[in-house]
């Protein structure tokens, strides 16, 4: 049986300030199996920023992904959002958070 | 492979580019009108001399700022990881520093290279049409030129007035031109 296809992945990422978010991005969408990339500023500081890594595509590789994040200097903390089948699923809120 | 453009406007090989050309233009100067004093009988012996400096000071520019700036740029480096708390080797900042540094010490060498052969090749010409003053009164005028262009350019950077910087950098060659003319002997 095939594995599902990757359809989103959401990465916490921490990375020096060069190269820049827009590179970053641009660098990340270059990567063969992604589509569409999304990079938010959680937190900055003197030397480093810590990002959020949104993918998106019809099979993301992670290893790739994490690969490219690395050869440009950052690193993964988390993996903080996956989707993965025929279509993407939205987290839903539950009755607990309302 | 970085693009010259990309190296023209990078700031660190922008004042060793400046700088260093400003020592060859001066050096050169000095040459030039010590050669002349000295009663150097041919134009060709001083360009020779021009030569042996371009390459001096061409070779000092290159070899220092490499040293220099292999030593600043992985201390910048150290200070990222320790933030990152991860080895940095080998990964785009890494590589994009090295390549920096590589920038950074070849428009080093090249500043002042380009100064000296720029102001000793009017004395190519020495025999004809100009003389060894001649040559030297024109190798000096370039030695200005020279020097003015590099002030002009650091004052359109900064904006302010890019003629008042100029001459304000051009006024240096014509102040060693004067000592080397004073100095007894």
């Amino acid at each position: 049986m095939s594995t599902p296809p990757m359809r989103r992945l959401v990465l916490d990422v921490l990375k020096p300030h060069k190269p820049s978010m827009t590179a970053f991005a641009s660098e990340i969408a270059s990567v063969a199996t992604v589509e569409a990339v999304n990079v938010a500023l959680v937190e900055t500081d003197d030397k480093v920023q810590n990002i959020k890594l949104t993918v998106e595509g019809d099979d993301v590789d992670t290893e790739d992904i994490e690969s490219e994040v690395k050869g440009l200097g950052g690193s993964v903390h988390s993996v903080d959002e996956v989707a993965v089948g025929e279509r993407i699923v939205e987290e839903r809120p539950t009755p607990q958070e309302r | 492979m970085t693009r010259i453009s990309e190296v023209l406007v990078d700031p660190i090989s922008r004042r060793y580019f400046v700088s260093n050309g400003f020592d060859g233009a001066l050096t050169s100067v000095g040459i030039v009108v010590g050669a002349y004093l000295s009663g150097v009988p041919d134009g060709f012996t001083v360009v020779k001399i021009g030569v042996g400096a371009a390459v001096g000071l061409g070779t000092s520019g290159f070899w220092s700022v490499w040293e220099i700036e292999k030593a600043e740029k992985l201390a910048e480096l150290y200070e990222i990881e320790e933030s990152m708390l991860e080895d940095l080797d080998e990964t785009r900042p890494h590589l994009k520093k090295r390549e920096a540094r590589r920038s950074n010490a070849f428009m080093s060498g090249l500043g002042p290279i380009l100064a000296v052969l720029l102001t000793v090749s009017p004395f190519l010409f020495e025999g004809e049409p100009l003389g060894m003053l001649g040559a030297t009164l024109v190798s000096v005028g370039v030695a200005v030129a020279v020097l003015f262009a590099l002030g002009a350019y650091m004052g359109k950077l900064s904006r302010r007035a890019w003629y008042v910087a100029g001459a304000r950098m051009g006024l240096a060659g014509v102040f060693v031109a004067l000592i080397n003319v004073l100095l007894p002997g």
